[in-house]
């Protein structure tokens, strides 16, 4: 019998990232128990704390919800890493850590004294993370972008479209929310394994690029194998028709269908009462479904217009059709039964936001108790806390820093 | 000092033991298909021993293409050739008795099982968690499904396509003249393959760490995986009343975006992301390049992200810009944007990245065997790299069912049991 228990506890995390996939490494970590310590700088602010939205709309650094979803369960330091004292508190604070994660520009932590011979020097068996966009090194190692051009650069935005349109890609950041912080956490994780076994550290380098290459691999062989390139496909992405995104009653409401089986071809045509498709037993054939699935596709979204999307969905499931709406972040948050169930969000108080709503983890675990444990932390809110707990600095010598400029 | 392939160079000593990965002697079973089979992939790179439990006719994942050589068949599928690099498979009928009691086997000698069949279908197997760690008590079990194990949706139906929806990523992809784009290859699924690596470690991680190993259960839902993709979407519902919408094919302010050049396109984010950081260095390389017109995005106004936000500045922009970029390539727009400090990338296709020189650089391509065929195929290699414990592919990705012999004469059934088995259509 396992009891409930944080599953990092124990693991401590000196945390110099920021922005998007550095955080969002580090909440993995930090909503599963681990004690993620945020390293800020007043004068260099994170700047996700100045990225909309804002509680209310109105702007601060301790109001952006983006930067409290990325940052949840952490405790916030802020130290001026420019001055001596400053970087003598971080390796400090390092000599009780397991890890050390950035995700600077290359040279920026050994600005700070703190590349990783530095730190190996302090604390022999550290986890030493660096998630810069390009590496550590080569010729292109100082060229900078965010998600959207690593997205770009990568060929995920030129394969997502339509074929006769600029490429599209994902609408987001997509390698800062996935790719990058799951293949960062695991590594971690990983490298903790084998110190637990070895009592060996290491140091582990990320280039923000390749963790996303590494999942078009089949479009990479399609070339290099092949010598083909893959183009853009709209929504038909499979070998198989009916397979695409057909709209419902409403303004800009939308269904996601895809019924290549025959039985999901005979549950859908039933359900949106395609009578002639029904009867055209040469549609009985996969083949034959595939080589008319422009005119099914055109049959499927006359029929679909008029129906309501979350009643079709649960209709066309019902006949055994995979289906699902496709939910605006309105309907996500307050009307999908299923994340409702599942208690995807969670609503936490935060000090100057109040309540506001928070991504629970993407997995349940058995025997655990799994976070968000808390809010983000508001800016330097922990640093006496730190300084003392972890630090194990009296209260004399903390005010002497916060006096110094030191602690801000 | 770090190789690009992982290993650590100690100047002046010679290692006597070959490096290891960081997870050697972990052993996993991989029951799963499309939505488990890149987790099972990223255990193996990092040294793990990752057997493949395929059904009978093997993984749906050889009925997916591209296929090599575009000749369809269950040996020659790419993606399965790629995610399934280094395990070892094993055909097994899991609806049957004998072949149940086999995957009990198994599982009594492996640290982790990943699977993604529907809600119920392992219990009426009797392969359940609860059933399975009764003898298996260090086991941790990872089920992969598109809504949970529970829930109104837990039976629905799905596909990649169906949780992007589902899960919001879908309504923020593509023009906003037409319908919704997903994202390209099964990036669902993908994703929650990566977090299913996570948990799993999480997991391995506690039932080490608390010094009395216990097992547990993963409940990965791909539809919350996705939602973790929404960027700030949902943030700006929840703090702003606003919901975002998809904006391919325009500008997300004015200079943000994609632009025409000789060759393709590129992303250029002239001002920098909700800032106007590189705004200025941005007009200076029009200026200094001569480029007409470049002298009024020097105007005051430029500087409003209401401004930028405006239909009047989008075109602006464009007409200036767009007729200079037409003019180079994107590579020259890389070398030459980023040579001043701006955010410009090209967008790449798929052949382009087997020319980029920093992935050049950081060997990043590797060469994996195929099996079928013979051939040697050029595959992503290590997306990151470990200066002690080197990521390494083990091996070719296994034909249907390759070492089903083999791990069976680990488990001492005699070849002449064995083809009993085989005979009954239990093992292939």
């Amino acid at each position: 019998m396992s009891t409930s228990m944080k599953p990092l506890s124990g693991v401590r995390v000196a945390d110099f990232t920021w922005i998007g996939a550095g955080s969002f490494t580090t909440k993995l970590l930090a909503d599963f128990g681990a004690d993620v310590i945020k390293i800020e700088s007043a004068s260099r602010l994170d700047t996700l704390r100045d990225g909309a939205p804002f509680k209310d709309g109105i702007r601060g650094v301790n109001r952006s919800g983006y930067f409290a979803d990325r940052n949840s369960s952490k405790r916030s330091v802020t130290i001026d890493m420019k001055q001596p004292a400053g970087q003598a508190l971080a390796r400090k604070l390092i000599a009780q850590s397991d890890v050390v994660a950035n995700n600077f520009t290359p040279g920026t932590m050994e600005k700070f004294g703190l590349g990783y011979e530095a730190v190996r020097a302090i604390r022999d068996d550290i986890v030493y993370v660096s998630m810069s966009m390009q590496g550590s090194s080569g010729p292109e190692y100082k060229y900078l972008g965010y998600g959207l051009t690593i997205g770009a650069l990568t060929a995920m935005q030129y394969l997502s479209g339509q074929p006769d349109r600029e490429p599209a890609g994902t609408g987001t950041n997509f390698p800062d929310h996935i790719p990058n912080p799951c293949h960062a956490a695991f590594a971690i994780l990983a490298a903790l394994r084998h110190r637990r076994r070895t009592g060996q550290g290491q140091y582990i380098d990320i280039a923000q690029t390749e963790p996303m290459i590494s999942l078009l691999g089949p479009a990479v062989m399609q070339w290099t194998a092949n010598s083909e390139v893959t183009e853009r496909r709209g929504n038909q992405h499979v070998a198989g028709s009916p397979h695409g995104v057909y709209p419902c009653a409403g303004e800009d409401r939308w269904i996601a269908i895809s019924a290549i089986t025959l039985s999901a071809w005979r549950g859908l045509v039933q359900v949106l009462g395609l009578s002639d498709l029904a009867a055209d037993v040469r549609l009985l054939h996969a083949d034959a479904r595939w080589e008319r699935r422009h005119q099914i596709g055109e049959a499927i979204a006359d029929a679909t217009r008029s129906w309501d999307a979350d009643e079709l969905m649960d209709t066309l499931q019902a006949a055994g059709v995979a289906a699902g709406v496709v939910r605006d972040a309105a309907a996500i948050v307050t009307r999908d039964p299923q994340l409702q169930a599942r208690h995807h969000w969670v609503r936490l108080q935060h000090p100057e936001m109040g309540e506001s709503v928070y991504n629970a983890p993407a997995f349940r675990m058995s025997g655990a108790e799994i976070g968000p444990y808390s809010p983000a932390p508001l800016l330097g809110q922990h640093t006496d806390e730190v300084c003392q707990d972890v630090l194990g600095m009296t209260k004399d010598e903390i005010a002497a820093l916060t006096e110094a400029g030191v602690l801000r | 000092m770090i190789q690009a392939n992982g290993g650590a160079l100690d100047e002046g000593t010679s290692r006597t033991t070959p490096l290891v990965g960081a997870l050697n002697g972990l052993k996993v079973l991989d029951a799963s298909g499309w939505s488990g089979q890149y987790c099972g992939k990223m255990f193996s790179d990092l040294g793990a021993e990752v057997i493949l439990v395929e059904p009978h006719g093997g993984s749906s994942v050889r009925r997916d293409g591209p296929f090599l050589d575009n000749k369809p068949h269950i040996e020659r599928s790419l993606p399965f050739a790629y995610f399934n690099a280094g395990k070892r498979s094993i055909g097994l009928n899991l609806d049957s008795l004998e072949g149940r009691d086999i995957f009990k086997r198994l599982v009594a000698r492996a640290d982790l099982l990943i699977e993604s069949e529907k809600p119920g279908v392992m219990a009426s197997r009797g392969l359940d968690f609860a059933s399975l760690s009764a003898s298996a008590p260090q086991l941790v079990m990872t089920s992969i499904t598109p809504f949970g194990q529970s829930g109104p949706f837990a039976q629905y139906d799905s596909e990649d396509i169906v949780t992007l929806a589902l899960g919001g990523l879908l309504y923020l992809g593509g023009y906003p003249e037409t319908e919704p784009i997903a994202a390209y290859g099964n990036q669902a699924c993908l994703a929650a393959s990566q977090f299913a690596a996570v948990a799993s470690m999480i997991a391995l991680h506690a039932g080490v760490a608390s010094n009395a190993p216990s097992g547990r259960h993963i409940d990965v839902s791909i539809q919350e995986c996705v939602v973790l993709a929404m960027e700030n979407a949902v943030q700006f519902f929840d703090l702003e009343g606003t919901v975002r919408k998809r904006n391919a094919g325009h500008q997300r302010q004015a200079g943000m975006g994609v632009f025409p050049c000789a060759d393709g396109q590129v992303y250029f984010m002239a001002g920098g992301i909700a800032s106007n950081r590189f705004w200025d260095g941005s007009v200076q390389w029009l200026l200094d390049e001569g480029v007409a017109g470049a002298e009024k995005l020097k105007a005051p106004e430029w500087k409003q992200a209401a401004y930028l936000a405006t239909d009047e500045a989008k075109k602006l922009f464009a007409s200036i810009f767009t007729p200079f970029c037409r003019t180079r390539t994107k590579a020259q727009l890389y070398a030459e944007g980023q040579a001043r400090r701006l955010p410009i990338c090209p967008i790449s296709t798929p052949r382009d990245l087997l020319d980029n020189r920093q992935l050049a650089y950081r060997n990043y391509f590797t060469s994996l065997d195929h099996n079928w065929s013979g051939r040697a195929l050029t595959v992503p290699g290590s997306p990151y790299q470990f200066s002690e414990t080197p990521w390494r592919m083990q091996g070719p990705a296994p034909r249907l069912g390759e070492h089903t012999s083999d791990i069976l004469s680990e488990l001492s059934i005699a070849p002449e049991r064995q083809s009993v088995l085989l005979k009954a259509g239990v093992i292939q």
